[in-house]
């Protein structure tokens, strides 16, 4: 008797989603348990050319290709530092564990960076789950809203007894990071052509963020980076500065504040400054 | 104006609004008639797509088309999708909404293909009530398209185009009539396409596609990667026959070329309806 509806869907979807041989497949507990293997010859017709098997394993070999292109867009860094069978290998597995919820194949890669971080046997593992990592912040970036940029004209407003209290909004396509691999300019080598630069551990900060719908980002100094990641957590502006001035092994002086904040308002990262309510 | 049942206009003869163009559409301006939107690539972001989107839909006409809906599934309709897709239609000023007579996964999980369905009284059943409830959420009437596929049910008691046919019919839909994938589907199952176009009910056909494929000797896959073949045109020219015309949308989705070459093979669309070559000295300012 021929599955309804909806069993014949949960059989196809079974097979399409089984990582072995098509007859692997189509024999897999799952696959039997809707359709028995002796029925599939007449569940799927075959054509002129080719058998049942053929004619189910193009959708099967379309599902892979497919997901994998998917993730290569999204994860460029992570698929040449892998090379193709690496890579190929990786989303297999990946796709096997954690195959797609989601309406968009832009969620596809969501937990890439956790599943690298979990799987055993994986070389370099810290350095590419930090790129993983790196790249799903660059994809959320990417899709984030648009803000409104803190103008000249905002800043002037502002009273200037008010600054000790006022807090930064910070666009909403903006995350400050402490890595410890130079996962962006890995990025920015492959995106070039350029040899792989070092991989090496080397601790550092950054601020990534999108600008005229481009994402870019901006190495920090430590200090720069404490300063820019109380601001963006929305620490009053004066004990965010009391932070950095008291701790911290670095000297940093008022110029130097200046020039940062200077250069962080230039480059758009704030889109208000938020003031205490006087009432 | 077009023939349809719901007075749709005739749109003229787009492309597919594609990343790679992007720049040069804002630049340019192309003098094209109107855009095909990918619906789930503007759904969630908030970056340039959506100001892409945004200029674009200022300056043309757009359609949304989808391949997320799921019409098929036996999974309930996602409504969440749904109201986005309703959104996005009203923030763009969509002229319709079309998606796919398929299923794309079920059991929560998306496979991200256009699955076949089995053409069987109950699917058929089903299906109408499922398009009646998303033309209701997007109140209008939904465009289905007939996908490419490379595997027959055994258990199939209808054939593809009745089955579409019937459809369209019992739950007042439209049909976006994609011309190359009925030569694919005919060939992968030696079938007739001028059959399968004959019985295409031309008072719902709202939309053609046309595209390119890639041939593999045993079968065909529908890759949207080079330029349609003569035998689609001669099916497009059967179909035009019937309808009068409608909005005609060339696909081009692998190793795409410029801007410019996908619009001239929009192009020849117009010819193979009877209509003048447009003055392309003039349309490109070359």
């Amino acid at each position: 008797m021929a599955p309804d509806l909806g069993n014949t869907q949960k059989w196809m979807q079974a097979v399409i989603l089984h990582p072995g041989s098509d007859r692997e497949a189509v024999a897999s507990p799952r696959a039997r348990k809707l359709v028995p293997a002796s029925e599939f010859p007449r569940l799927i017709r075959p054509s002129r050319t080719l058998d049942s098997f053929d004619r189910i394993g193009i959708y099967r070999g379309m599902y892979l290709a497919r997901l994998q292109e998917a993730l290569e867009a999204d994860y460029p860094g992570l698929a040449h530092f892998l090379g193709p069978k690496r890579f190929s290998d990786l989303v297999t597995g990946y796709v096997d564990r954690y195959p797609s919820r989601s309406y968009t194949l832009n969620r596809l890669g969501d937990r890439l960076p956790e599943y690298i971080r979990s799987r055993p046997g994986i070389v370099r593992q810290d350095f590419l789950y930090e790129l993983a990592r790196f790249e799903l912040l660059m994809s959320r970036l990417f899709d984030a809203e648009e803000s409104p940029v803190l103008t000249p004209e905002a800043i002037g407003a502002v009273p200037p007894e008010s600054w000790e209290t006022a807090r930064l909004k910070p666009v909403a396509a903006l995350a400050v990071q402490a890595l410890r691999y130079p996962v962006g300019a890995y990025l920015e080598a492959v995106r070039q052509g350029n040899p792989r630069p070092a991989t090496r551990r080397k601790n550092h900060w950054a601020v990534v963020y999108r600008r005229q719908y481009a994402l870019r980002w901006l190495d920090l100094s430590r200090p720069a980076y404490r300063l820019l990641d109380a601001l963006v957590n929305g620490v009053p502006l004066g004990e965010a500065l009391s932070r950095v001035l008291r701790g911290g092994r670095q000297q940093v002086g008022e110029v130097q504040l200046f020039s940062w904040f200077r250069g962080w308002v230039t480059e758009g990262l704030f889109q208000a400054v938020e003031l205490d309510d006087p009432a | 104006m077009g023939r349809n049942r719901w007075n749709l206009p005739d749109l003229g003869f787009g492309i597919g609004l594609r990343t790679v163009h992007y720049s040069y559409i804002l630049a340019n301006h192309p003098p094209i008639d109107w855009f095909e939107i990918l619906s789930e690539n503007y759904m969630d972001t908030g970056g340039r797509p959506l100001y892409v989107l945004d200029q674009v839909a200022e300056r043309y006409p757009v359609v949304l088309h989808g391949v997320s809906m799921s019409v098929g599934s036996t999974d309930p309709l996602n409504l969440d999708y749904l109201k986005k897709l309703k959104a996005l239609a009203d923030r763009t000023r969509a002229h319709w909404v079309s998606d796919h007579l398929c299923w794309t996964g079920v059991s929560g999980i998306n496979v991200h293909d256009l699955l076949p369905m089995p053409y069987t009284d109950e699917s058929l059943r089903y299906t109408i009530d499922r398009v009646k409830a998303v033309s209701e959420i997007l109140e209008s009437p939904l465009v289905l398209e007939n996908p490419s596929t490379y595997l027959e049910f055994g258990n199939s008691t209808w054939s593809e185009v009745d089955f579409l046919s019937t459809l369209a019919q019992e739950a007042d839909c439209g049909i976006l009539l994609d011309v190359n994938n009925v030569y694919v589907s005919c060939f992968n199952h030696g079938l007739d396409p001028e059959s399968f176009i004959d019985r295409v009910p031309a008072d719902r056909v709202v939309q053609y596609h046309l595209a390119g494929h890639t041939h593999k000797g045993t079968h065909i896959l529908d890759t949207h990667s080079d330029h349609v073949i003569d035998e689609v045109w001669s099916l497009y020219r059967r179909s035009c026959q019937r309808t009068g015309g409608v909005a005609t949308l060339l696909e081009w989705d692998e190793n795409i070329p410029s801007f410019e070459v996908v619009h001239a093979e929009a192009l020849k669309a117009r010819r193979h309806r009877g209509l003048p070559e447009p003055d392309h000295t003039r349309a490109y300012g070359t």
